[in-house]
């Protein structure tokens, strides 16, 4: 049993080290993704400067706080689609017969599956992430706290993509609302949790996981509490057990499209 | 000019097949005009407050305006299919055709925003009556001076991101570079008005596409006044003539290099 598991995370590893190579092909256009997203990433910086001009507390959150939730949303996004692009794009695979080739593989389908791309530009999300943290709240414990959850926010963003990616395997259309529901997740993850009250507040820690994947770790981090980090690892464990289940039970609705293609 | 209202017809007739596909993306922008109501909710502490002149209900018409043209005229056509004609060598088959790429490009765009654009705007006035209530100095007769000033906007948007995908002649991904474009347009020009920025900035960001592009349309609905909708349709007027020659000189220098290197 756990040499059967050392064999898939080395498959895994391998994977994403055959992937990252891949794209290192061409090194201006990899050193150029990487450089532009983090530039990409800063450039909200100016949001908040203005915005902090107006009002000194948001949400709750000062800036120093904010920067944190920027730097733990762009580094769980892009540890996530460093290791686990594939399972961003799972309802083309799906829609277009393209898991076959995945089926015949003797390995973990699911692994073997969400870890078979890299995007390049997630490792200038995932540098930048690390970066605000050291800039604005260093602290040793706390560096270890945010990679910690990079880890799960990374685990619970890709099962949350994984839970909507298979939802094609049902339904026609899923592929655009998956698409759109797992973009909202930024959308929300870049704002103070204190601006959103009653009904949404619930949505947010509940149906779409911002709040377990960003806004409570955050929280830790700056007020270190044992229940919160507890419930964070607790609710990671549930929501991937949740995301295989489905991705599984999909599966089994699976059928080939007979496609004939070259992976290259 | 005929076969480019040919191209653009084809295109309109095509999308109108897809509509579906325009309704699912309203699902981003209504979490993303909620967000942004939330925000600005929070940041007006009373019903009475300005901010940099504006009530708390201009600025959410702001927002819900610049996000509208945001949404409504984002197309892969002048970014990501440009770039990949470029770097997949299509653009070879392209150029011999009877028209110029870069037109070709702009008239199959301008079929694509056509259909989404009005679908967004509709969606906007509708979350604005609900979720914020109307504005209160707007009136209907000023959408004839609005629509052109939006329809403008869009075009020199698309001109200048087309001008980007051009990058690739020399280098293989211009992507980076539409981010940090996309990103100036989003981060400073449509979630506020350029008044919020410190007085010695709005001289330079007037200058930028930000103005032309969201700002000047988005303004004018809130708060229209006849002399700023002339200063913007000639900033805008000026802006285009500025970025079609720039569109057309990249693309005479991008097509040389291409037949040096063979395609």
């Amino acid at each position: 049993m756990l040499t059967a598991v050392k064999n898939q995370v080395r498959v895994c590893v391998l994977f994403t080290k055959y992937n990252i190579m891949r794209e290192m092909l061409n090194k201006v256009t990899f050193l150029t993704n990487i450089c532009f997203m983090a530039l990409n990433n800063a450039a909200f910086i100016i949001q908040w400067v203005i915005l902090f001009h107006l009002k000194k507390d948001i949400g709750g959150y000062t800036m120093k706080e904010v920067m944190l939730l920027w730097g733990l949303a762009a580094s769980t996004f892009g540890l996530a689609r460093i290791l686990f692009d594939r399972a961003f794009a799972l309802p083309d695979l799906i829609i277009n017969g393209k898991l076959d080739a995945y089926l015949v593989i003797p390995k973990n389908v699911l692994l073997s599956v969400i870890t078979s791309s890299t995007n390049t530009s997630a490792i200038g999300d995932f540098l930048y992430g690390l970066a605000v943290m050291c800039i604005f709240s260093f602290s040793v414990g706390r560096f270890f706290l945010f990679l910690l959850f990079t880890v799960t926010g990374a685990v619970i963003v890709t099962s949350f993509a994984l839970i909507m990616g298979s939802l094609s395997f049902w339904f026609v259309r899923a592929e655009m609302f998956g698409n759109h529901m797992v973009n909202c997740m930024i959308s929300f993850n870049t704002y103070p949790d204190g601006i959103f009250r009653g009904k949404v507040r619930f949505l947010l820690y509940n149906i779409i996981p911002v709040g377990m994947s960003v806004y409570q770790p955050v929280h830790v981090m700056m007020r270190f509490d044992l229940g919160s980090l507890l419930t964070v690892l607790g609710y990671t464990v549930l929501i991937s057990a949740a995301a295989v289940f489905v991705f599984y039970r999909g599966l089994r609705r699976y059928s080939s499209s007979s496609l004939m293609a070259a992976r290259m | 000019m005929r076969k480019y209202a040919v191209i653009y017809r084809s295109v309109l007739m095509e999308n109108m097949q897809y509509v579906m596909n325009v309704v699912m993306g309203f699902i981003s922008y209504f979490i993303i005009i909620f967000v942004l109501i939330q925000l600005w909710n929070y940041m007006y502490s009373s019903p009475d407050e300005l901010i940099s002149g504006y009530t708390r209900e201009q600025m959410i018409w702001y927002t819900l305006i610049t996000e509208m043209i945001w949404f409504g005229a984002r197309s892969a056509k002048v970014s990501r299919q440009a770039a990949m004609d470029i770097r997949g060598g299509n653009i070879a088959y392209l150029m011999n055709k009877p028209y110029h790429y870069t037109l070709y490009i702009l008239a199959k765009y301008t079929g694509e925003w056509s259909i989404q654009l009005p679908m967004y705007a509709v969606l906007a006035a509708v979350m604005g009556i609900t979720m914020v209530g109307r504005l209160p100095q707007f009136h209907i007769v000023t959408l004839l001076a609005v629509i052109p000033c939006i329809i403008l906007g869009v075009t020199i948007n698309a001109v200048f991101k087309l001008c980007i995908s051009l990058i690739s002649f020399w280098i293989e991904d211009s992507n980076p570079f539409q981010w940090l474009y996309d990103k100036l347009i989003l981060v400073v020009g449509t979630i506020f008005p350029i008044e919020i920025f410190p007085a010695q900035m709005q001289p330079f960001l007037k200058l930028t596409p930000i103005y032309t592009v969201c700002y000047g349309p988005a303004k004018l609905v809130v708060d229209f006044d006849m002399e700023k909708c002339v200063e913007i349709l000639v900033a805008q007027i000026v802006y285009l003539a500025a970025g079609c020659g720039l569109m057309f000189f990249v693309y005479r220098k991008g097509v040389k290099k291409l037949y040096v290197n063979g395609g």
